[in-house]
C-alpha cells in the first residue's frame, strides 16, 4: 500500500536537491541537446547573457564581496542593472560570473538547500557542507557547461561565527566543473577578473599593507577603483555609469552578517576617491 | 469484517478511542500573541516540541515523539518545494493545512489496518500584522480549526483532552488584558495556562469514581512541581526580526528570567 503521507521513510538527511529530484525537479534540465542546436546555429558565444566582473576580498572585520552590473551576450549590452550578488543566507553571499539563468536557479537551490537543512536538522549547515553544495550544484550542471551555453564560476563568501580558529571571513572560488578552492585573501571571477586579480596582488604584496589590514572604508575605495579598473580594459564590464546614474553593488559580510553599502555612501566615494 | 458498514464505523471509533487515550496526557501547548508576533509555549521533558516550519510559519505539537517528528518533516517539505517552486510569499499556512497535511492524515486515519498517527498540532503564521497572524489546530484524523484571530481572539491552547483544552481557553479569555503585552508578561501568562491544562489533564486520569468537588487550581504551583522535572520550552515568530526568518527558539536564560517570580 502507498504511504498517504509523502513523508521520507526511514533516514532524513536534509537534503533539499534529493527532495527536489523526488518531485522531478533537474537542475540541468534535458536542454542540452537542444542547446547545442541553438549553439550551433546562433555561433559560438551564442545569445545567452554572460560577462561581468565578481571579486570578494577579506579585510579587517569580514569580506567585501561586490560585482558591477552589466550583462552582455557576445557583443551586445542586455541589461546594465544586473544583480550578481545573491544574499543565500545571513552570513554567505553568492557572487555569479556566467550564465545568469543557471546562476541564478543555483542561487535559489542553495538558498532553500541551507534554509531546509537548517529546520529539518535543527542545526546549522557547517561552512564546508554549504562550499560542498555548491561543488555539487556545479556539477550537475556540467552538461549545460560542457555545451558551452549554461557555465557558471562562482565566488562564494561567508562569514563562520565563533571563537575557534576557523572563525572569520571565507572566501571560496570554484571551476566550472564544480572544483571548490579556498581563496587565501582574495578571489575574483567573471570576464574582467584578470586585471582585478592582477592589481589585487600587487595591493596585497607592495601595496604597504596587506588586504587583511584594510578597514571598511579603505577596502569600499580599494573595490570601486578595482571595478573601475576592470571596465576600462573589459567592455562586459560596467564601472560606475554616472549618464544613468548606477553604481556596482557592495556588500560587506560581517560577524553581524550581510550588509548593503548604500549608493548614497558609494556615489559621495566615487566623486573624491575614484 | 469491515466490509460491513457499521463495522468500519466501530472500527474508526476504536481507532479514535485508542488515540485520544494516547493523547490526554500529553503536555498542552499554549500560543498567545504579544507586542512583536506570536509565542508558543510547552513544557517538556527532553524532546523539542516547538519548531520552525518556514520564515513565517511555527509548528508545536503533542503527542508520540516519532509521529511529531513525521508531521514536522511533511510540513517543512510541503512548505519549502512551494517556496523553492513558487515565491516565499506563497507559502500560506491555510494551503498547507487544507491541501496538504489535512487530507493525506485524513486518508491515513481512516486506512484503519495501519498504525494511526498519535499526534496533535497547532500551526501559527506570522502575518504582515497582527490581525492578519493566524493559527489553526489540526487534529490526527485531519480535521482543522482556525482560531478566531479575525474576532480579536489572538490565542490559542491544545491538549490531549477537551476538559484540558476548555479549561485553558478559558482561564485565557479570563485572564487575556491587552494583546499589546510585553514577550515577558506573554510567557507568564501561557506559563500558567499551561499549568491550568497540565492539572486538568492529570485530575481526569486520578478521578476516582464520581469527581464531585473540582479542586480549584493554583497555576504557580502546579508548575513549580512541573518544571522539578521538566523545562519550559517556547519560541517566537517575532516581526521585529530584520532576518526573512522570524523564527526564534527563546533560551533557557530569558524564560527563567521572565517566570522568576511566579
Amino acid at each position: 500500500m502507498d504511504h498517504p503521507l509523502p513523508i521520507p521513510q526511514f533516514l532524513h538527511d536534509g537534503d533539499f536537491v534529493s527532495v527536489l529530484k523526488a518531485h522531478g525537479y533537474e537542475i540541468a534540465p534535458r536542454l542540452a541537446e537542444a542547446a547545442a542546436k541553438f549553439q550551433h546555429e546562433m555561433g559560438k558565444g551564442g545569445i545567452a547573457t554572460e560577462g561581468t566582473t565578481v571579486l570578494a576580498v577579506k579585510y579587517k572585520d569580514g569580506v567585501l564581496v561586490a560585482g558591477d552590473r552589466r550583462a552582455t551576450a557576445g557583443n551586445l549590452v542586455m541589461y546594465e542593472r544586473a544583480e550578481k550578488l545573491i544574499n543565500i543566507d545571513e552570513r554567505s553571499v553568492l557572487a555569479i560570473a556566467g550564465v545568469p539563468a543557471v546562476a541564478f536557479e543555483m542561487a535559489r537551490v542553495l538558498e532553500h538547500s541551507f534554509k531546509y537543512y537548517q529546520r529539518s536538522q535543527l542545526q546549522e549547515m557547517s561552512t564546508a557542507g554549504k562550499v560542498r553544495s555548491l561543488s555539487k550544484l556545479l556539477k550537475e550542471n556540467l552538461p549545460l557547461t560542457l555545451q558551452g551555453v549554461g557555465m557558471v564560476v562562482p565566488i562564494f563568501a561567508t562569514y563562520e561565527t565563533g571563537d575557534g580558529k576557523d572563525s572569520g571571513g571565507k572566501v571560496y572560488f570554484y571551476d566550472a566543473l564544480g572544483a571548490q578552492f579556498e581563496g587565501v585573501d582574495y578571489a575574483a571571477s567573471g570576464s574582467g577578473s584578470l586585471a582585478v586579480r592582477s592589481v589585487l596582488h600587487y595591493l596585497n604584496t607592495w601595496g604597504g599593507k596587506p588586504l587583511a589590514k584594510f578597514n571598511e572604508s579603505e577596502i569600499v575605495v580599494a573595490a570601486l577603483r578595482l571595478l573601475d579598473t576592470a571596465a576600462d580594459s573589459d567592455t562586459a564590464t560596467s564601472g560606475y555609469n554616472p549618464k544613468s546614474n548606477i553604481f556596482p553593488i557592495v556588500r560587506v559580510i560581517t560577524k553581524e552578517g550581510v550588509r548593503e553599502i548604500p549608493e548614497s555612501e558609494l556615489g559621495r566615494v566615487y566623486k573624491s576617491e575614484v | 469484517m469491515i466490509e460491513e458498514p457499521y463495522r468500519w464505523v466501530e472500527a474508526i471509533a476504536n481507532r479514535r478511542e485508542y488515540i485520544e487515550d494516547q493523547l490526554r496526557l500529553g503536555s498542552p501547548v499554549v500560543v498567545l500573541n504579544y507586542a512583536d508576533g506570536l509565542l508558543l509555549l510547552t513544557v517538556s521533558r527532553e524532546t523539542r516540541k516547538v519548531f520552525e516550519i518556514y520564515d513565517r510559519v511555527a509548528f508545536a505539537a503533542l503527542g508520540h515523539p516519532a509521529d511529531i517528528e513525521r508531521m514536522r518533516l511533511v510540513a517543512i517539505d510541503l512548505a519549502h518545494m512551494e517556496g523553492f517552486n513558487r515565491a516565499v510569499a506563497d507559502v500560506s499556512l491555510r494551503r498547507l493545512v487544507n491541501f496538504g497535511i489535512s487530507p493525506a492524515l485524513k486518508t491515513a486515519f481512516e486506512q484503519v489496518f495501519s498504525a494511526p498517527y498519535i499526534v496533535k498540532m497547532l500551526l501559527v503564521e506570522l502575518g504582515d500584522d497582527s490581525e492578519q497572524d493566524s493559527i489553526v489546530k489540526l487534529d490526527y484524523d485531519g480535521s482543522f480549526a482556525r482560531s478566531e484571530i479575525e474576532t480579536k481572539e489572538p490565542f490559542d491552547a491544545l491538549a490531549g483532552g477537551n476538559e484540558a483544552q476548555t479549561a485553558m481557553l478559558d482561564y485565557l479569555v479570563e485572564h487575556d488584558g491587552s494583546p499589546r503585552r510585553t514577550l515577558e508578561d506573554a510567557l507568564k501568562l501561557a506559563a500558567k495556562t499551561w499549568a491550568v491544562g497540565m492539572d486538568m489533564a492529570e485530575q481526569g486520569q486520578d478521578k476516582t469514581g464520581e469527581a464531585t468537588e473540582k479542586r480549584e487550581i493554583e497555576p504557580e504551583k502546579v508548575l513549580r512541581e512541573y518544571l522539578k522535572m521538566r523545562h519550559v520550552e517556547a519560541a517566537v515568530l517575532d516581526r521585529s526580526r530584520p532576518a526573512t526568518g522570524k523564527f526564534r527558539l527563546l533560551d533557557e536564560k530569558e524564560i527563567r528570567a521572565a517566570l522568576k517570580d511566579l
